[in-house]
């Protein structure tokens, strides 16, 4: 028996690490066949997703509500640690492997047919299978260290794919800001690994975080951190749960870290849905889910806190943007502040709850931005209009064109607000009815944080009715200002068709819980939850969902009211707090001029010291030396062989005044001779 | 009688004009005459100084004496001209100053 089950945990791993490298595979074929394979690479990609797809299934199947399946080897050793590389399968990781495949399906037959004509169609589909890959293995490694190369991969195929029409600036721009920004968050995980790394000398997970991991059995103690494995001063604690929150503030895109979400929509509209809406985002709720433990009751409330802030703050940003995909940006850095607050308010399974749903909502809706904004560009293209694809001024009535993707907006727009029948009602009233409970019995500040989710529920029900009236809606107001435009728009082919239905089936209730009401019942709410916990028949807030949903249908009336009917509306056009959601909280002008201008103004202050100052100063000692050995060269040349030759010209001046007396004319030698002779005498006689 | 001072005049005369043309001339035979002249100028005074010895007569002795010697003399120094005038083809002293530096 115990063999069979080992043999079966060890087929239970080879699917995984066949479904995790596939998209490898064929992220290596699509890069080295470039040229060659340019009509199939998008074949090969989604062939591989589907195969990767299959076999999470299989995992999941095996795995959910089993025993956890966890085996690793020896990978290298460096002094006394060894550093195990292994895979770590339990309710979470196969949760995500058969989130992150299923999600990435739909996306890949969509981006076959939203990609055809695009120049570069082989690369991006490598770069999208090895975002796949690198966020498959995030989801199921077993240690810190693979989690954090997966990490960093997840976030460089991001930053391949926002830039990848390299062309544009504002891509590059975008790019770069979303790679800057995750490189903070980057940091804090980094952190966040060396200190655990420093107290319970292991990367590996289940040591660290299972029930009774080294984290259950760390207690604080005046002051200091005790483990079984060691101490440290308390203060590193509160380090390590900070650079986990950056690293998820960076990632989920949390205040303050949030502004490169809505840039990074520069992308193609299939990578937003995949990557900046439903997989790679939700890495930090992922992130949360794995580290749960380590978090205190005050640390958790300041996620609690920061999430509300991100999701109230998001979502009133949402109401008055007019670009289409940046108001599904907001809306999912909304509806990822809400997970973070549920983990946050220890609403660990409502969290993960809702992460699921979410993305198939939003990568649903965003597939249906793609639809849309193609096809107006479609109509920009045909009439040379020069309008700006995504802004949705220039929509509307395409009701009737695009009746289809009509019915898959609608089906995304009702779970996103969460309106009964839907997946995302079930999901998002778990997280505001966990909120009531977590307030009760605390101070009246945190009644404010259930307060705020609520109201940011309402939030959601305006811009989403606001998006999709305007779109969808009246009529075309392209049509209305420049009458006599052509319009060939239609829904597409299959491969635009097939992923709606596939992600609008996701949508739904029956997929998550036989009952649409109560999301208790649903089996990945029970998949998370300590058995026998919480029910809803216990609550007090058991009729919530009626009061939210009720308004909500309220906000939606009003919604239509103004912006199909155009009663009311000049009203929200002005006044403070409009331009403050339309310029999203100033939040890039606040980054702007308080952190990239002073640091530019930093280096720039740097440039010139070292420019002026350093070199200055290095020019300066250089030109002293030159003149300094100039001035030696010239004493050395004047005074010191001066003398010498002076010398030379004496001795010179008396060998030639005496050789003139050796010039071998005997009559000469005589007569000098004579001359002295007579001298002497004469001299004698003188004196 | 012609007094000792007389001789000594004409004596000094000729190793005057001896030794002046032994500095001045540019024939190697001219300067052997030059020497000649002084040489008897030396006779001379040797002849002129005798009258103090009248019993051997020895400045008149003497006198012979260095006129056999000069002879002699001229004869080999004829002898270097005419070996001078073979090595190089003239007899100016002057011009004859290979030994210098």
């Amino acid at each position: 028996m115990e063999q069979f089950l080992q043999a079966i945990d060890t087929q239970t791993i080879i699917f995984t690490l066949t479904a995790v490298l596939l998209p490898l595979l064929a992220f290596v074929l699509n890069i080295t066949m470039r040229g060659r394979w340019d009509k199939i690479s998008g074949w090969v990609s989604t062939v591989a997703i589907l195969l990767s797809c299959i076999l999470s299934g299989f995992v999941f199947a095996r795995v959910w509500n089993g025993h956890p399946v966890h085996q690793q080897l020896l990978w290298f050793t460096i002094g006394n640690t060894q550093l195990y590389a292994g895979i770590l399968l339990n309710n979470l990781s196969v949760l995500m492997l058969l989130l992150v495949s299923v999600i990435a399906l739909p996306v890949h037959i969509y981006s076959t047919a939203y990609m055809k004509d695009d120049e570069h169609y082989t690369r991006y589909f490598a770069f999208l299978s090895f975002f796949c890959f690198s966020m498959l293995a995030l989801v199921v490694v077993d240690n810190l260290f693979l989690f954090y190369i997966s990490w960093e991969l997840v976030g460089f195929s991001s930053y391949l794919l926002i830039g990848f029409w390299f062309k544009r600036h504002k891509a590059i721009m975008a790019n770069k800001k979303a790679f800057i920004m995750n490189r903070i968050g980057d940091m804090g995980l980094l952190i966040a690994i060396m200190v655990l790394f420093t107290q319970y000398h292991t990367f590996d997970i289940t040591q660290i975080f299972a029930d009774n991991g080294l984290i259950s059995r760390s207690v604080m103690k005046n002051g200091l951190w005790v483990s079984p494995t060691g101490h440290l001063p308390a203060i590193w604690q509160y380090i390590a749960c900070g650079g986990v929150f950056l690293a998820v503030a960076a990632k989920s895109a949390q205040f303050p870290l949030h502004t490169w979400l809505p840039d990074a929509m520069e992308g193609p509209t299939s990578v937003s849905a995949l990557i900046h809406a439903a997989t790679m985002v939700a890495a930090g709720v992922f992130l949360l889910g794995r580290v749960y433990p380590m978090f205190n009751g005050t640390e958790l409330t300041i996620l609690a806190i920061i999430g509300c802030f991100t999701a109230f703050m998001a979502a009133t940003i949402a109401l008055t943007q007019n670009d289409l995909k940046r108001i599904l940006a907001y809306s999912t850095i909304s509806q990822l502040g809400y997970m973070v607050m549920a983990m946050g308010i220890g609403a660990y399974a409502s969290s993960l709850f809702h992460l699921v749903t979410h993305s198939f909502f939003k990568a649903l809706l965003f597939l249906v931005a793609g639809i849309v904004i193609h096809q107006m560009r479609h109509i920009n293209d045909d009439n040379g209009l020069g309008i700006d694809p995504q802004d949705i001024q220039h929509m509307g009535g395409l009701r009737k064109k695009l009746p289809f993707t009509f019915i898959a907006a609608i089906i995304g727009g009702l779970a996103l607000v969460g309106l009964p029948l839907t997946s995302g009602y079930l999901s998002k009233d778990s997280i505001l009815i966990h909120a009531f409970e977590w307030a009760d019995g605390k101070g009246p500040l945190f009644k404010l944080i259930p307060v705020f989710a609520l109201l940011t529920t309402w939030l959601t029900a305006f811009y989403v009715a606001r998006l999709i009236v305007k779109v969808f809606f009246g009529e075309l107001r392209l049509l209305k200002n420049t009458p006599g435009i052509k319009l060939h728009v239609s829904d597409g082919s299959w491969a635009y068709k097939l992923p709606l239905v596939l992600l609008a089936a996701g949508c739904l209730f029956p997929l998550f819980s036989a009952n649409p009401i109560e999301f208790t019942r649903s089996w990945l709410f029970k998949g998370f939850s300590p058995a026998g916990g919480f029910g809803a028949e216990s609550s007090a807030y058991a009729l919530l969902p009626v009061l939210v949903n009720s308004l909500s249908l309220l906000v939606i009336y009003w919604a239509w009211l103004i912006y199909a009917k155009q009663k009311a509306g000049s009203l929200l056009q002005r006044g403070f707090l409009y331009r403050l959601s339309f310029n999203a909280w100033y939040f890039d002008e606040i980054y702007n001029n308080g952190i990239i201008k002073p640091v530019l103004a930093l280096g720039r202050f740097t440039f010139w010291f070292d420019r002026i100052i350093i070199n200055g100063s290095v020019n300066s000692l250089a030109r002293t030396g030159i003149l300094v050995s100039k001035l030696s060269s010239w004493f050395d040349r004047n005074i010191i062989d001066g003398f010498l030759n002076l010398l030379v010209a004496i001795v010179r001046a008396i060998g030639n005044f005496a050789r003139k007396f050796q010039n071998g004319r005997v009559q000469y030698y005589l007569f000098s001779m004579l001359v002295i002779i007579l001298s002497l005498f004469i001299l004698k006689i003188l004196v | 009688m012609i007094s000792l001072t007389g001789y000594m005049v004409v004596s000094a005369g000729l190793f005057c004009i001896g030794l002046y043309m032994i500095v001045s001339k540019h024939n190697a035979i001219q300067i052997l005459i030059g020497i000649e002249l002084m040489l008897n100028a030396a006779i001379l005074n040797l002849v002129a100084f005798g009258r103090y010895d009248r019993f051997n007569n020895g400045g008149q002795m003497f006198a012979l004496y260095a006129i056999v010697l000069a002879a002699a003399t001229t004869a080999v120094a004829l002898a270097i001209i005419l070996n001078v005038y073979r090595q190089y083809k003239t007899i100016d002293p002057g011009k004859i100053d290979e030994l210098k530096d």
